[in-house]
């Protein structure tokens, strides 16, 4: 089954570089394991009404080495609980990227893509054609493709279900 | 074209004649190497049964299980996880290694660390085994893959080529080279790379210098770090290495995605400031800042070369009344050769708390700090919370750095102590 397009709003934008995640619910809150409360946590040194402003399926967008750091968890799990759909960023930090696949969050890398969206703008990230356009402003920038292991990982759900999936002939 | 280093490791453990940076492989790791820790190796051990049926692991020996995080313990449900991960170990017939030091280190020391191996752990300062020409990744949760099956899926990563040029000057350690490249190369310079490091300046730096510099890879964004085998780290690892494999060094023809020259001559102790291991300033600019606790120690100092320059810097001086230095000797190995020379004893006599080995400093789980507090520290990161209240500060520089701290309470210039 192929990749489904991500396709939803810019929710917010992190236009710096190497942008730590752990501030999304903030350094103090990052031992919360409760995902309501995690969730109520969530962007609230960014925007108080975001949990409010957000449909299923919208995007965050990143800057340059979006995920340097120490990365934890709690922090996307609390923006996948709010219906967030994906990151789209300049570039990735690797220990972000490997995490988050594996727990199935999709992350498109976009060289240029801080150039051509503002906050709310309908993207679509379009896995097939290789490329996120803008829906609001017409553009585009090409995506990076994924290695193939990524994206049956996104396909699956994450890694368990990718491993599962992989193992099955196997274990018959 | 040549190949590098990792390439050529990529190639052997993927059972291709020839693999170049972008190939997407199934490699099998030489030696899986985990410690462990609540939501990684509990979980794992759950997940191989429940949800994957497998209640034998195939070739134990393959894999080694570290007890270097919560030791000693200080809570009920902290021994109930070393209990689980000895029960497991046992069942399986996994080498387990208890309080012998951090894990990273203790790798090194009892032969993982084979030049041309492939090694693979969640966490991603086993990049540091690439000191003795080891290929080592950390791959967070994807670690479950190398416990499920015999091979994880990667992509052949390029490599980054840093050459060093000159030598160390006195007071400057590897801990200051490492930062130094951050600075000037950027957070993002060798992003899902390996960074391998060579030149002529790593003559100068010794092998536990080398195990820094490659176990702080991340923070350039490298997923591993290699120096080519060289005489000085062949004659440490003959004798321990655990496979008997032919030595492999990147070719001179290899293709890189960069290649950077880096003079060492001239420079000068650095400090990384908060929030974020990105942030390397010249300590000058910094000397002064009052400091209220010293942490030397974690798999990125307390060796033997840290341990010597800080006993240098402190005998027959003190510890400023009430700050509190913490200096921890990173293997059993480490603390029994210190103190067979002395070491041990005079940073004692000089007003520092001392344990054996353990990586819970490095993390605030002990000698933790209140809002307000400053440290400096060798640990390996200074994000905020690393080290207790998320309003406390993290300063990173060297073991000679903090050493100079722990004396004024203040952040110093180690060198007008040597």
């Amino acid at each position: 089954m192929p990749l489904a397009n991500l396709k939803g709003r810019a929710a917010w934008i992190f236009a710096e570089e190497n942008f730590d995640v752990d501030l999304i619910v903030g350094v103090k809150n990052i031992k919360v394991v409760d995902l309501a409360e995690l969730a109520g946590l969530a962007m609230q040194s960014y925007d108080p009404d975001f949990a409010r402003s957000i449909r299923r399926g919208d995007l965050i967008i990143g800057g340059v080495n979006f995920g340097y750091g120490h990365p934890h968890y709690p922090p996307l799990r609390a923006l996948r609980h709010l219906g967030i759909g994906g990151i789209v960023a300049e570039s990735f930090s690797p220990g972000f990227w490997r995490g988050e696949i594996s727990m199935g969050t999709p992350l498109a890398a976009c060289p240029g893509i801080l150039g051509i969206v503002q906050r709310w703008d309908e993207l679509e990230v379009d896995w097939q054609r290789g490329e996120v356009r803008n829906l609001t402003r017409p553009a585009a920038r090409a995506l990076e493709p994924l290695a193939a292991a990524d994206r049956a990982m996104l396909e699956a759900g994450g890694l368990v279900p990718y491993l599962k999936r992989d193992l099955q002939p196997a274990a018959t | 074209m040549g190949y590098t280093l990792a390439e050529k490791v990529l190639a052997r453990v993927s059972g291709n004649p020839g693999v170049c940076a972008g190939d997407e492989v199934m490699a099998r790791p030489d030696f899986v190497v985990v410690y462990d820790f609540p939501g990684y190796t509990d979980v794992i051990f759950r997940q191989m049964k429940d949800d994957f049926g497998i209640h034998r692991l195939p070739d134990p020996g393959r894999y080694a299980v570290f007890i270097d995080h919560m030791v000693p313990v200080a809570t009920p449900k902290e021994e109930e996880l070393h209990i689980l991960t000895r029960t497991w170990c046992a069942e399986q017939n996994v080498p387990l290694y208890e309080r012998r030091g951090i894990g990273h280190q203790v790798a090194a020391e009892l032969g993982y660390a084979t030049p041309g191996a492939f090694v693979v752990h969640f966490d991603g300062h086993i990049s540091q085994l690439g000191a003795f020409g080891t290929l080592a990744i950390g791959l967070r949760r994807n670690i479950l893959e190398a416990f499920v099956r015999e091979r994880v899926s990667l992509k052949v990563p390029q490599t980054t080529r840093i050459n060093l040029h000159g030598t160390l000057p006195v007071g400057v350690m590897a801990r200051d080279v490492f930062h130094h490249i951050v600075r000037v190369l950027g957070p993002a310079s060798c992003r899902f790379q390996v960074m391998e490091v060579g030149g002529p300046g790593l003559a100068s730096i010794s092998l536990e210098g080398r195990q820094v510099i490659c176990g702080l890879a991340m923070f350039t964004g490298a997923v591993a770090a290699v120096c080519n085998p060289d005489e000085l780290s062949l004659a440490y690892t003959r004798g321990r290495a655990r496979m008997a494999l032919d030595v492999v060094v990147s070719d001179a023809d290899a293709r890189y995605a960069a290649v950077h020259d880096i003079d060492i001559s001239a420079l000068e102790p650095v400090i990384v400031l908060p929030p974020n291991p990105a942030n390397t300033r010249d300590l000058s600019e910094h000397i002064g800042t009052e400091v209220h606790a010293g942490y030397l120690g974690s798999c990125a100092s307390g060796r033997l070369e840290d341990l010597r320059i800080a006993a240098q810097i402190l005998k027959g001086r003190r510890v400023k009344d009430g700050f509190s230095l913490h200096v921890i000797p990173t293997s059993q190995d480490i603390m029994s050769k210190a103190a067979a020379e002395g070491l041990i004893s005079t940073l004692v006599e000089a007003g520092a708390f001392t344990s054996s080995p353990s990586c819970d400093y490095c993390f605030g789980r002990i000698a933790t700090m209140t809002a307000g507090q400053k440290a400096v520290s060798t640990g390996t990161l200074n994000v905020p919370g690393r080290m207790g209240s998320p309003e406390s500060q993290i300063f990173l520089m060297s073991a000679a750095s903090v050493a100079a701290a722990a004396i004024e309470g203040r952040i110093a210039d180690p060198r007008r102590y040597l």
